[in-house]
Formats: C-alpha cells, sequence, structure tokens
C-alpha cells in the first residue's frame, strides 16, 4: 500500500456516495459504538468531516457503519459484519466496517476489556434496527403504501402483491445527504431477531497471504525510520551526562543524529541501520536516586497506604474471634509483560500544521489527544489512523508511540517510522502487570459456611475485586503500593492476581476442613448460576470418579468479572516431582457471557484467553530491581506455545435470553490461572503460594 | 561496510538488490524488495514471525544476512506460497480453521508450516508440535492453528506452492 502526501491530504475514493445517515446518540451512559479499520487509504477528508457517524447507507446500496474501536485480533470486525449483514440482509460486499479513524470515526473510547462486542457490537445492532424501522418509513411514503405492506429483503423494499413497485435503500435518500439522529427513546424497538450463523473470520485470505495491512508495513513517500535510545533505568527522565555520537553518525544509512531534549533521537534509511547507530551511541546516564537491591515484600508491605475500603460489610474482627476455624494466608503474584508479537509501531506525517499518524493502537482518540498537546497543534488538526493492530493485550492503549513519532516527524521535517524493538516492547517506560501482594483472613463455621473474610489486597488497581463468595462479615482494603515499576493495563487485568488469590485460598481452606473443594464453592457462592457451571464443569471433567496421583491432580477456580462474566474453570495438570516440570493436561470450562455474535470469534478469544492463563501462572514473569527490567527478549520472557496447550473444552451455560451479549475475551484467563495452581497443590499436596508456579518454585515446595 | 549488489532468488524470480553485506534478508525483503508480508517480531531468531523457506527450509530471515541468501538458494516467501484467489492447501486449512486472531504471527506460521509437510507429509500430532515451537503466537491460535496444520496433513492435497 503507498501513499502519497498528496494523497493523504486531500482523501482518495468515497464512501459510497452517502445517501442516509445514522446516527445514534444514547443518552447518559448507555452503550456507545465500536469498530475495526480496513486499508488505511482512509475514507476522503471532505466528506469525513461531515459524516462522523455510525451508520451510512450509501447511494449504491451499500452501509457503512464506523467506530473509534479497532480491530486487534479480538475478531470486533467480524463481528460488526455479521451484525450489519444480517440486520440489513446485505451479502458482506455491501458492507463496510470503518474502523478507528478520528476523522471519520466517533468516538467510541478505548478498546479494552473485552467489551467492544457487548458495548459497541450490540450499540450497533440496536442502531442497526432502528434505521430498518426509519427506512421502511421512508420507503413506505416513497411507495405510496402502508409500512405493513411492505416486504424486505436484500436492500430492496417492496409492496406485497405488487411486484413492480419496488425501491433500494440506497435510493431513499434522494441523493441527498440526510441526516437522522436516531433517538432511542423515541424509536420503536428493533424486532430483529440475530442468529449466529458461525461464520468465518472476515478477511482471512488477506491474513494468510500476508497481504493484511499493519502500521510497519505502510510506505509513505519520504518516510525515514527514526527511533530514540532506550534509558537503562526504570524512570526515562534520567539524565544524560554525556553522549557521544560520532560513531553512530558514520554509520552507513543514517540520516541524522543527536541529542534533543534529553533523548538521543535517531533517524535512518533502513531499520537495520537505526538499530546500529543507537547501538553506537557512547552515553553516560545519571544513576538513579533508589537503591539498585529490590526487596520486592518490604517494598510493597512498607509502602502500601489505605487507598479505599472497596468493600465492608458486619463485623469482622467480631465474626473472627468466634468462628469455628479461622485461616490465614498470604499470596504473592508476578510482573508480567503483556508482549503482543507486533511492536508498538506508528508511522508519523507532520507538517507545519498538521498531523497524520497511522498508529498499531487501542487508542486512537487518546493518542490524538496526546499528539495534540506534544505538538502544540488543535486536536481539529491531529487525524490517528488505527492500522490493523498485530495484538495489542493492553499494551497499546497507555502507549506513547503515537506522539513520539509524531515528535520524531516534526523535528526532521519528513514523515517518520517508529517501530519499537523487541526490548524496547519491554522495557520502554517500565510498564508492566505489576507485581501483588494479597492477604486473607477467613471464618468457617462447622458446617463449612463462609462467615467471616478480609482481604488486604497491595496493588495499584482494584477492579477485580468483585463479590464471589456470600460472606456476612467482610471487609476488603485496597492499598496502593509504590513499586519502580509502572502499572500497564494487561489482558485479565487485577482479576488474575485477585482470583489466583482468593481461589487459591478457598480451595486451601476447603481441603484443611475436607470438604470437597466443589461442593464447599457450591454452598458459599454469591451468585446461584454459579451451580450449574460448576455441575456442568465437573462432569466434563469427570471429577466424580477422578483419582489423583502423586503426580496428577484436579483443580478449580471460579471468576465473576464484573457481575457479567461468570466462568468456571478445571484444570488437570501433571507434576515431575524431579524437576518441578508442570504440565497443564487438560482444561474444561463452563462460562456464562451472555448472548454469542459468533461462536467461532468467542471460541478464539476463550481458548487464546485460556491459553493466558497458563502463562500467567506458570511461567510468565519479568525480574525487576529498583533499576531495570531484566526482560528484554522471549529468551527471557517465557510465552505459551504449542508444546503448553492441552486440551480445552468449553461449554456455555444455556440460558441465553435474547439479549446483549456481555464478552468473553479476559474473563477465561482468570479462572484458568486459579484452576492450574490449585490443581498442581492437588498434585503435590502441599499449598504454593507465589506466582507463577516455575520448576524451582515447586521443587521447593516439594522439598520443604 | 559499503553497500554492495546481492542476486536473491525470491518466490521464482530473481532480484537485484543493493544493501549491507550484513543486512538481515527480512528488512531487504521487506524494504527492499516491497514484500511486507514477512513480519518483524523480535530480530533474534526466537519468535518465528519472520520465517521464510530457503531451499525449502523454514528460517527466521532476521538472523540470515543478504550476502548469505545471495548463494543460489531458493527463497519463498508468504507471498509466494499462494494469492487470495489460489491458496495453498495450508493457506486454505488457516482460512477454514479461522487459525488466527490478529494474524501478525500466521506467515511464520504458515511458512513454518509448508516446511514441515514437504519434509515429511504425514506428520504426527506431537512431530507438528515439535516443528512448531519455535513460533509464538501472543493471540494464543494454537489450538485452531494445530487443527489446521493437522487436517491438511491428513490429507493428500499438494504442498508445493503453486503460485
Ligand atoms: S523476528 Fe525473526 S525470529 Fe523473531
Ligand atoms: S495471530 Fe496474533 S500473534 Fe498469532
Amino acid at each position: 500500500m503507498k501513499i502519497s502526501r498528496r494523497q493523504l491530504l486531500v482523501g482518495a475514493g468515497a464512501l459510497g456516495g452517502a445517501g442516509l445517515i445514522y446516527g445514534l446518540r444514547f443518552s447518559g451512559d448507555a452503550p456507545v459504538s465500536a469498530a475495526g479499520v480496513t486499508a488505511p487509504a482512509a475514507p476522503p477528508v471532505d466528506l469525513a468531516r461531515d459524516y462522523t457517524d455510525w451508520l451510512i447507507v450509501g447511494r449504491d446500496g451499500t452501509v457503512t457503519a464506523c467506530t473509534g474501536r479497532v480491530e486487534m485480533g479480538q475478531g470486533l470486525e467480524t463481528v460488526l459484519y455479521n451484525l450489519v449483514s444480517q440486520a440489513f440482509d446485505l451479502p458482506n460486499e455491501r458492507v463496510r466496517i470503518v474502523l478507528g479513524d478520528t476523522d471519520t470515526c466517533p468516538d467510541d473510547g478505548t478498546t479494552i476489556g473485552s467489551c467492544a462486542t457487548s458495548e459497541v457490537g450490540w450499540g450497533y445492532w440496536l442502531t442497526c434496527g432502528r434505521a430498518r424501522a426509519e427506512l421502511a418509513r421512508l420507503a413506505a411514503l416513497a411507495l405510496e403504501c402502508g409500512e405493513e405492506e411492505l416486504i424486505y429483503s436484500g436492500g430492496l423494499y417492496r409492496v406485497a402483491n405488487d411486484e413492480s413497485r419496488a425501491i433500494g435503500i440506497g435510493a431513499l435518500g434522494d441523493g441527498v445527504p440526510r441526516e437522522a439522529v436516531i433517538d432511542p427513546a423515541a424509536m420503536p424497538a428493533a424486532e430483529l431477531e440475530y442468529v449466529d450463523r458461525g461464520t468465518l473470520r472476515i478477511g482471512g485470505e488477506e491474513i494468510v497471504t500476508g497481504r493484511r495491512i499493519y502500521a510497519g508495513d505502510l510506505e509513505v513517500e519520504g518516510c525515514v525510520y527514526g527511533g530514540m535510545l532506550l534509558p537503562p533505568y526504570h524512570d526515562h527522565s534520567t539524565k544524560i551526562l554525556d553522549a557521544d555520537l560520532a560513531a553512530a553518525s558514520e554509520i552507513p544509512g543514517v540520516v541524522s543524529i543527536e541529542k534533543h531534549r534529553g533523548e538521543v533521537r535517531a533517524y535512518a534509511e533502513s531499520y537495520p541501520a537505526l538499530d546500529k547507530a543507537l547501538a553506537a551511541v557512547e552515553v553516560s546516564w545519571r544513576k538513579p536516586a533508589r537503591p539498585e537491591q529490590l526487596d520486592l515484600v518490604n517494598e510493597i508491605r512498607d509502602g502500601r497506604k489505605l487507598k479505599e475500603v472497596i468493600e465492608e460489610r458486619g463485623d469482622l474482627e467480631r465474626e473472627l474471634g468466634r468462628c469455628d476455624r479461622v485461616f490465614t494466608e498470604t499470596y504473592q503474584t508476578q510482573f508480567a509483560s503483556t508482549t503482543p508479537m507486533e511492536t508498538e509501531t506508528a508511522v508519523a506525517d507532520v507538517t507545519s500544521d498538521r498531523a497524520t499518524v497511522w498508529v498499531s493502537t487501542q487508542s486512537p482518540f487518546l493518542d490524538r489527544e496526546k499528539i495534540a498537546r506534544r505538538l502544540k497543534l488543535e486536536e481539529s488538526a491531529v487525524r490517528v489512523i488505527s492500522t490493523k493492530v498485530g495484538g495489542a493485550f493492553g499494551a497499546k492503549a497507555g502507549h506513547r508511540v503515537a506522539d513520539e513519532a509524531a515528535a520524531l516527524s516534526k523535528r526532521i521535517g519528513r514523515p517518520v517510522k517508529l517501530v519499537y524493538s523487541r526490548r524496547d516492547q519491554f522495557q520502554r517506560f517500565s510498564r508492566y502487570k505489576e507485581a501483588v501482594i494479597i492477604d486473607l483472613r477467613s471464618g468457617v463455621d462447622r458446617d463449612g459456611r463462609l462467615r467471616a473474610l478480609g482481604i488486604d489486597v497491595m496493588q495499584d488497581h482494584g477492579d477485580g475485586l468483585v463479590e464471589v463468595y456470600a460472606v456476612p462479615h467482610v471487609r476488603t482494603n485496597l492499598y496502593e503500593t509504590d513499586l519502580p515499576a509502572w502499572h500497564a493495563t494487561m489482558r485479565g487485568t487485577s482479576f488474575s492476581p485477585d482470583c489466583f488469590a482468593l481461589e487459591s485460598h478457598i480451595d486451601s481452606v476447603a481441603r484443611q476442613m475436607d470438604f470437597d473443594p466443589v461442593e464447599f464453592r457450591k454452598q458459599n457462592v454469591t451468585l446461584a448460576s454459579f451451580r450449574p457451571l460448576l455441575d456442568a464443569c465437573a462432569e466434563m471433567a469427570g471429577y466424580a470418579n477422578y483419582q489423583r496421583s502423586d503426580d496428577r491432580g484436579l483443580g478449580f477456580a471460579i471468576c465473576n468479572h464484573g457481575g457479567r462474566q461468570l466462568g468456571v474453570v478445571c484444570a488437570e495438570v501433571s507434576v515431575d516431582r524431579t524437576t518441578g516440570e508442570v504440565k497443564v493436561e487438560h482444561l474444561w470450562a463452563a462460562y456464562d457471557i451472555g448472548t454469542i455474535i459468533n461462536r467461532n470469534t468467542a471460541l478464539a478469544n476463550i481458548r487464546g484467553a485460556m491459553i493466558w492463563g497458563i502463562g500467567y501462572a506458570l511461567f510468565e514473569e519479568v525480574a525487576i530491581d529498583g533499576h531495570r527490567a531484566h526482560a528484554s527478549g522471549f529468551e527471557h520472557y517465557r510465552l505459551p506455545r504449542f508444546s503448553d496447550v492441552p486440551p480445552i473444552e468449553v461449554a456455555f451455560l444455556d440460558n441465553q435470553a435474547p439479549g446483549s451479549p456481555r464478552g468473553c475475551g479476559e474473563m477465561p484467563l482468570v479462572p484458568t490461572t486459579g484452576a492450574i495452581c490449585n490443581a498442581v497443590c492437588n498434585a503435590i499436596g502441599v499449598r504454593i503460594h507465589q506466582l507463577p508456579f516455575t520448576p524451582e518454585r515447586v521443587k521447593s515446595a516439594l522439598e520443604a | 561496510m559499503a553497500k554492495r549488489d546481492f542476486r536473491l532468488l525470491v518466490n521464482g524470480k530473481t532480484r537485484n538488490v543493493t544493501a549491507e553485506p550484513d543486512e538481515p534478508l527480512l528488512w531487504v525483503l521487506r524494504d527492499r524488495l516491497g514484500l511486507k508480508g514477512t513480519k518483524f517480531g523480535c530480530g533474534a531468531g526466537m519468535c518465528g514471525t519472520c520465517k521464510v523457506l530457503v531451499d525449502g527450509e523454514a528460517w527466521p530471515s532476521c538472523r540470515l544476512t543478504v550476502s548469505a541468501a545471495a548463494r543460489g538458494q531458493k527463497i519463498l516467501t508468504i507471498e509466494g506460497l499462494g494469492t487470495p484467489e489460489r491458496l495453498s492447501a495450508i493457506q486454505k486449512a488457516f482460512v477454514q480453521h479461522g487459525a488466527f486472531g490478529c494474524g501478525y504471527c500466521t506467515a511464520g506460521m504458515i511458512v513454518a508450516a509448508t516446511a514441515l509437510l514437504m519434509r515429511k507429509r504425514n506428520p504426527t500430532r506431537s512431530e507438528i508440535i515439535a516443528a512448531m515451537d519455535g513460533n509464538l503466537c501472543r493471540c494464543a491460535a494454537y489450538p485452531d492453528i494445530l487443527a489446521a496444520i493437522e487436517e491438511v496433513a491428513a490429507s493428500t492435497e499438494e504442498i508445493e506452492p503453486t503460485a
């Protein structure tokens, strides 16, 4: 895909001659819309300014949907094709989905938290229903008949019993762009019923032949590679004391290299030349004030500050004093990294008064804000276009790559391509899913009823602290911590550490009291719908007749993800007692995630998330000290591979009342980790309190 | 090092390029020959996203210099394995199984699978896993990728690229 600078400014092609425009405005905090990006040849600027809306019925009978959400592998684009083509009874060729372009799409927020399908996708479905109602009204006027006489199919309204009277949806706008802002309260409810036809992913042919365009694949005339030297410390404001650029500037292919605003910046004709130049810079940095050695546990405990009492009910301390049994445990988790296969990448073209940036991003509108601030431009002078994203998982929501590329381009006066190295990907701005310590105290009566539960969570974010068990006396404290590295959003967010701790604790309590861990959970859960999920999962796993052995065990964990998604996972693991190595042998899962729009994409997301759960449980960890992280490549950070993946069986709770889907891209990760950890402890008969369950940790637990 | 001229055999055509001798083939393919299907993932031979076929074997192109790749070997990239209109058997199976999330690792996966099936037409599941274990997929589309490769492994379809 070649873009000339002229084209960028003027734009090419058209959205299909816009006819009718539908915008849906939800009032209050009701869901907004979503979407993906086709190739970055974005719709023309002149049209774009006028038509920042969700649904456009073109004069050519096409329907175009625009949303600020992005396609990053989760299948949002496919889901939107499914919804729009079904709502309008059109083939995919007559549907267009435009995603993540700040000039043509509404700001639908960041694509994160597995809510794109539930919010945007479902928002679209409702919009389509209302648009259909509006089109029927217009068609009845045009055909001079009653709406009840109309038959609709394939983009065409016909009058029943009169074949000669028909009109296509494209003609209903009379060729004049018109806008109908649809107020959901004023419109008849959609009478469409969505049916999942299990279609394949959109764009498969393009992906498997290497033709899909990602940010790094764009070619903009006159573009050079640009990059910044990575500071060796967590704190990127660390001062450069001395920089010798002579050797670096001699490297063939280097366009320029300079020290600018506390950064060393290089520009080169090729990526390898840039890489070499940055490696050849001789530089000394001021040492950080913080000591290099990091005693993580003390750092967290001593530095914690109470941030919020998340939940308080009854009298925890008094009840603990009265309970038959009281259990006190502490759990700890690790620093972890998102590591999408595509590193952060952006192409920026900045002129004196305009900036256009193509970027692999989850948050085009936030990027636009940052670029405008950094370049001192109005937001309206900045256009951010999200290209197809080569994986993100949180990394590409809080990133800086878009404004960095823009700053580089402005400085050199040419378009710049910025591609993070893998080392940059791991270390730039030192952002990780943070290590967490969680203290738990619980009181249980002799019948196995949880009476008291005190949880002290030492972590930056508390969104994962959702009630799972019905306990009359509760106190959940969230403490913020002060760690040398910064918090990054990562798939699973704080649900993963919180669930690991709670579900390990529950399992531990049940076993210490000789209760069956599944029955113990069934007895104590808040939401009744966990019970059929637990039963279904236990049955799939053959739990009733399961025989553990010294090197094989089974474990369960459950997760309530914001009250919207419920999941139960059962894992079987084998443990090599000599090496401490754990292998996940089988995973079974039962979920309640609402309506499924596309079974294929849903299952792909679910299995992918469960495999993430394996990595988080068993090996993903970034070693960190007070100065730096010690992971700069895959040689230091083990991701799940083919050989780690067990058979995965998934069932859905069959209660799908018509209604919105609730998303599934993250939640399945969370109980998978817990189930694996409980299975390991079931096999070895010892409780391990710290993630990940590496061979060394398992071995030392066995030796203790 | 000064730039030099190299003659590469890529996707059945002779291509002349001028590059630094130690420039990784990956960047020569992407930026000098316009073959963007081969992806950068780590630059260190650790992820497999950049794999290409070199005389029928899957190689990380980030670890092969242009001078080492210009010794008459036949190089095949993802673009040379099939086109959207004429997919190879493996590509077709990937589409049918939806064997990708973001698609960024897919070219490397297909190259590795093609090399395996060219060497051994009916590998077992554990042979497939062993051959593919150096290819990482952060979307973790592994189950669908495995199913796609197994399906072709069990078939009698032509593996050799036709494009
Ligand atoms: S980019 Fe070559 S192996 Fe990762
Ligand atoms: S499909 Fe996204 S990394 Fe494999």
